[in-house]
């Protein structure tokens, strides 16, 4: 057995073999090809907060918590629960559902569906309301399904300078699956959506303990009844072919591809046809960004009273590197290949450019199979670095529209929007 | 004292029975204290083949507040609605911020915290919590 092999600390082979100071006599013991680590890495945890400069970290920084049908993700809160996918598990197009971010708003989640119960509601200003229980959205529809990318609004918000309040995730709030269900646009059209109707309401099971009427009592979104979008909605009721994770929105969850998760309403439960303005706190206050090139802005701006908001959309392009991912080093001369994905709420990514040396010179990397305009786009490209030395890989993203991933950064005041270029560093060892 | 606890129960009592009126078929919200850095296995829950879809509690581990005057109150009003790690999550922000969040829980959020629990909680996150003296 080689002695590496052991799983001995340091401290302990110095005892067990007598020496107390020789360090090199102990390479030598071991032979010409190993050597010791110089201190046992593990035992040393994260730091637990990061700023007041950008966190620098892929993923937030929290602790890893194993919460109910899901693998250990990366805490941000408990109550309510908001989680984030550690960046391995974006290494294929499609996420797993136990590996699937979390974010709730409100403290009183579902722990339990009762489905001989609950049925989705289909109310407001329709001529016949509806209260369709899951196996008639499931028997009664022909099923549809669409892979699309769920990412939070605040996706990345860890990133912005001056920080801002609100849930500091890295960059893992952001997941792709293949969702099956229930065309929004039949739920509507069996209801019959009556004459001078402007919105379409979601509610879900979620409430908080907060007084009616607030958004800390019901989490309430609503989308324009002309938008197009409204065509491509799906009611959800499978997630990658399997139950949503109650975690995720089970029985069903609101789809709405392309858009932020803000509007993918979990356990959806009414859909709310309104002749009036949404006036709720989560469409008036809530989720705006600056009706600005990016939703840019200053912290000036926003003192001075001058920015005029609207509610956030569509995910601009972004790209990741998932692996390699620093962690370790890579020898000279190894032909490595470089992996990750990449998205856009505007259409389909057509490229994917990687460069090593921050940004300079750009490559371009082979795209993976297409799953659809709005599902991840894996990417892959080979590399090798011939010479030891620090590396900055970057990666960015282009669309059918031509939306281009910006090496500017992005503020505002809710943290929303963030889509510049990553960089990664890479260290690269001596081989010889 | 006498008051304060007919009030306590009253309160409790109302709480109760609000949540079991309004969604009797759903158990919502349930969580229960949670250790973090465990490397233990969740166990498989028991499941029936019934037409209630359950899921565990969701753990909630303890949060390390910085000791100092106010994380009482911190503790009793803030978690009305969230738990306290929602305080801890942060980075470190400027005063200013800090007093901008305590006012919005009471204004846009109405969490009702009395005036001078809600002063002693701004103070207790500026002393804390800011780039100058944040420690954990």
């Amino acid at each position: 057995m080689n002695m590496t092999e052991r799983c001995l600390s340091r401290r302990g082979l110095l005892k067990i073999v007598g020496v107390t100071s020789s360090g090199m006599a102990i390479g030598r013991w071991l032979g010409p090809h190993v050597t010791m680590a110089q201190e046992p890495a593990h035992g040393k945890g994260m730091e637990s907060f990061t700023g007041p400069g950008a966190n620098s970290h892929w993923n937030s920084v929290g602790p890893y918590v194993t919460e109910p049908q899901k693998v250990p993700l990366i805490l941000l809160t408990d109550r309510p629960v908001q989680l984030e996918t550690p960046r391995h598990y974006f290494r294929t197009a499609f996420t797993p559902n136990e590996a699937f971010y979390v974010r709730w708003h409100l403290e009183a989640i579902p722990n339990a569906v009762d489905l001989k119960t609950w049925k989705l509601q289909i109310e407001g200003n329709v001529s016949k309301a509806l209260a369709l229980s899951l196996p008639e959205l499931m028997q009664k529809f022909k099923p549809v399904s669409l892979a699309a990318v769920n990412q939070c609004s605040g996706n990345s918000r860890s990133r912005l300078q001056p920080r801002v309040p609100g849930g500091q995730w890295g960059n893992g709030a952001m997941g792709n699956a293949m969702w099956t269900g229930v065309r929004l646009r039949e739920l509507l059209d069996m209801a019959g959506v009556k004459k001078g109707s402007v919105l379409v309401q979601f509610q879900g099971l979620e409430t908080g303990p907060g007084p009616e009427g607030l958004g800390s009592n019901l989490f309430l979104k609503s989308l324009d009844l002309g938008n197009p979008v409204l065509d491509e909605c799906v009611v959800a009721y499978l997630m990658n072919g399997e139950p949503l994770p109650m975690l995720n929105g089970f029985p069903v969850r609101l789809v709405v591809p392309g858009y932020f998760a803000t509007y993918w309403t979990k356990c959806l439960t009414w859909i709310r046809i309104l002749d009036v303005t949404d006036e709720n706190f989560w469409m008036k206050t809530g989720y705006r960004v600056p009706d600005t090139p990016r939703g840019n802005t200053t912290p000036e701006e926003v003192k001075a009273g001058k920015v005029k908001t609207v509610p956030i959309e569509r995910l601009p392009v972004r790209s990741f590197l998932i692996s390699p991912d620093g962690s370790s080093k890579i020898p000279a001369g190894m032909n490595v290949t470089l992996r990750g994905i990449a998205f856009s709420g505007f259409g389909r990514v057509n490229r994917v450019e990687v460069s090593d040396d921050g940004g300079i010179n750009w490559m371009t990397a082979k795209l993976g199979e297409d799953h659809g305009a709005y599902s991840f786009r894996t990417w892959e490209a080979s590399w090798t670095a011939k010479s030891p030395g620090r590396y900055s890989l970057a990666v960015r993203a282009t669309d059918e529209k031509n939306n281009t991933q910006p090496d500017e950064p992005v503020w505002n005041p809710g943290g929303y929007l963030w889509n510049r270029i990553a960089r990664q560093e890479i260290v690269v060892g001596d081989a010889s | 004292m006498k008051n304060k606890v007919q009030a306590f129960f009253l309160v409790m009592g109302g709480l109760v029975i609000a949540a079991g009126v309004v969604y009797g078929q759903l158990k919502k919200g349930y969580y229960s204290p949670a250790e973090l850095g465990s490397l233990r296995q969740p166990a498989p829950v028991e499941l029936l083949s019934d037409s209630s879809y359950q899921a565990a509690a969701y753990p909630v581990p303890v949060v390390d507040l910085t000791p100092g005057d106010g994380r009482q109150e911190v503790q009793i009003y803030c978690n009305t609605c969230h738990s306290p790690r929602y305080i801890t999550m942060q980075p470190p922000l400027p005063a200013a911020t800090w007093e901008a969040e305590v006012n919005k829980m009471n204004k846009t959020f109405g969490a009702g915290i009395p005036e001078d629990s809600t002063r002693k909680i701004i103070l207790y996150l500026e002393a804390h919590y800011t780039v100058e003296n944040r420690k954990q």
